[in-house]
């Protein structure tokens, strides 16, 4: 080996949701190794849903996240319709999506603007560079106010929505409450539409990789609730043969399981994801500013995922309002069924990517078993090749500002650990000749 | 940003979890004064999003109410305090990496211009946060308290200055 070894070490990355620690050992020539080690503690959730009642599961599964709690209602309603054979009905579909437009938006603003973009305008939080930059912070909270508005009308409550269950909703607007909200929702499109143009502006750091991309696609529609399971290099397969072609591993050195795509290795799901595989399903007017920022298919540096953050809320918005413009309020709020002993499973698109849940329930509609795969655990391997790949680029730089550029590499993934572990303490550590 | 008209009455605001025992302080006390002060205050209970604060509160007049912890205080202890100038309780400003807490709320209003015009806090000294939806006798003490002192506030500036031109 040659070349001096080094180690950097931060102990707890900021502007990430949950504890967890990097370690990077490389030396001027090579990394040698790349561990995102978690250690938040486990939270067993599949273990106590056993036993609770199939009703239950949306809203036991919410408290997993407070960022995105929809997120995981929808994978357990789906999962528990499909174990039930209930079909929702077209309206009750519809505003489901309207639902998850409202925490895409409010998810992915909170982390373009508290947690991202300081990255690139050499902040180190939000509060300084609102400072620097309060218009762009009051857009960003003004968007993400009309994203809570959505939530708060659909779900109740802005954080933990509780107006979800399985079948449908416990109740649900009728068209005069969306008059109000359209035109805030209106404003605030205009504002995502300039907070896309000003993201394309950032100095992004050259960092592009190859990935194997996976994400829901759905023929119809920009996909958020349904759709196939497919890759950029061929995936194509339905949910209910997710654990044939994924498999969750346990490493020795976090106590979130990563997962792998079966004999391929390391994948990424999430926005870049999503829009990679589904760009012409996006409205024409997120394709038309795309266009504009000549910001096209495949986003391959995750620097740039700020971008398609944004094109996503500015997506999300255009969906809201046809939805709103287009609404029929459902002839009942939920449908009904009996429970029996069956199994079902699902996956939806968070606003950090695909989010897979299996149930079993007994004949009394209490679950058996559960099994639920998060965004961030899929990412995993990828945010750890991501670094290794990245770093011999960057060797040249002070180590100072080489551990600020991992922390930011791990950021680009919106990482939310407690939903993993369901992360960061830094840890480089360059060798020294022959400490090997 | 569109200029909207800012209502003059009280904006009560709870934080706290109803279901962690004491913690539930705040949306206990925003019930009572719901009940006695009815269109005299608005009121609105947080579910945890700070920065969601900064839309309800820019130039309002805002009580805010929590359950604190402070050492040395003994549980249902009232602790004053005013948003704006006083040095916050540590436990006030507990937070998750992927928050805000009250403390950040207040520091991002500042530099993006969306504070209340007034902020004061009442904090009820407390200890059992475990799971659970009753309240200790004393912190129940401390609100009745911070509910004579809430009510008295609103009260005493209800018909009072009615001018909002505060340049």
């Amino acid at each position: 080996m040659s070349g001096k070894g080094k180690t950097i070490k931060v102990d707890y990355l900021a502007r990430v949701e949950g504890e967890g620690a990097l370690f990077i050992r490389y030396d001027d020539d090579q990394v040698h190794d790349v561990q995102l080690k978690i250690f938040e503690p486990p939270r067993f959730f599949e273990a106590f849903l056993r036993g609770r009642d199939y009703t239950e599961a949306p809203d036991i599964t919410a408290r997993i996240c407070g960022i995105c709690p929809v997120a995981y209602q929808m994978s357990a309603l789906h999962a528990m319709e499909d174990a039930l054979d209930l079909v929702p009905t077209p309206e009750l579909r519809t505003l489901r999506r309207l639902l998850y437009c409202g925490e895409w938006i409010e998810s992915h603003m909170l982390h373009v603007s508290m947690l991202h973009a300081p990255d690139f305008l050499g902040y180190p939080s939000a509060v300084a560079m609102a400072k620097g930059h309060p218009e762009i912070v009051r857009q960003a909270l003004e968007i993400k106010k009309a994203g809570n508005a959505l939530l708060r009308l659909l779900g109740g409550r802005e954080v933990h929505p509780i107006n979800v269950r399985v079948g449908g909703f416990y109740r649900t607007p009728i068209p005069e409450q969306f008059e109000s909200l359209r035109e805030q929702l209106l404003a605030a499109r205009d504002l995502a539409e300039q907070m896309c143009r000003w993201s394309a502006r950032l100095p992004f750091p050259e960092n592009n990789q190859e990935f194997e991309f996976v994400s829901l696609v759905n023929p119809d529609e920009y996909p958020m609730n349904e759709g196939r399971i497919q890759s950029s290099r061929g995936l194509d397969i339905s949910a209910g043969d997710y654990e044939q072609y994924f498999r969750e591993e346990q490493v020795p050195h976090s106590t979130a399981l990563h997962s792998i795509l079966i004999e391929r290795g390391a994948y990424l799901v999430g926005p870049m994801a999503r829009f990679n595989l589904n760009y012409s399903r996006l409205s024409s007017r997120v394709k038309q500013v795309a266009e504009e920022l000549d910001f096209r298919p495949p986003c391959t540096n995750p620097f740039k995922s700020i971008v398609v953050r944004c094109l996503e809320v500015l997506y999300a918005f255009d969906e809201a309002l046809r939805i709103i413009e287009n609404y029929q309020p459902p002839a009942h709020p939920y449908l009904t069924v009996k429970p029996r002993k069956a199994s079902g499973c699902a996956a939806t698109e968070a606003p950090r990517g695909l989010l897979y849940h299996r149930y079993g329930i007994n004949a009394q509609g209490k679950i058996t078993h559960a099994k639920i795969v998060a965004p961030t655990s899929q990412n995993q391997k990828t945010i750890e090749q991501d670094l290794r790949l990245m770093l011999p680029k960057f060797m040249h730089l002070p180590e100072d500002q080489l551990q600020g550029l991992c922390e930011r590499a791990i950021r680009n993934y919106d990482p939310c650990i407690s939903c993993s572990t369901h992360f960061l303490q830094l840890h480089l550590q360059h060798d020294q000749p022959g400490s090997l | 940003m569109t200029n909207q008209e800012v209502s003059e009455r009280w904006l009560l605001i709870s934080l706290g979890n109803r279901f962690r025992s004491d913690d539930g302080v705040g949306p206990f006390l925003l019930q009572k004064l719901k009940a006695s002060l009815g269109h005299a205050a608005e009121f609105y209970e947080s579910g945890g999003d700070m920065v969601g604060l900064l839309g309800q509160w820019k130039d309002r007049r805002v009580c805010l109410v929590d359950a604190v912890q402070v050492s040395g205080r003994k549980q249902g202890d009232l602790i004053r305090a005013n948003g704006l100038a006083d040095l916050l309780a540590p436990s006030l400003c507990n937070t998750s990496s992927h928050g805000f807490n009250l403390k950040e709320a207040i520091e991002l209003g500042k530099n993006v211009r969306l504070l209340p015009r007034r902020l004061e806090i009442f904090a009820i000294c407390a200890e059992n946060f475990t799971c659970g939806n009753r309240l200790s006798a004393e912190v129940k003490r401390g609100a009745v308290l911070a509910e004579q002192q809430i009510t008295e506030l609103v009260q005493a500036d209800n018909g009072g200055q009615q001018c909002t031109n505060n340049h």
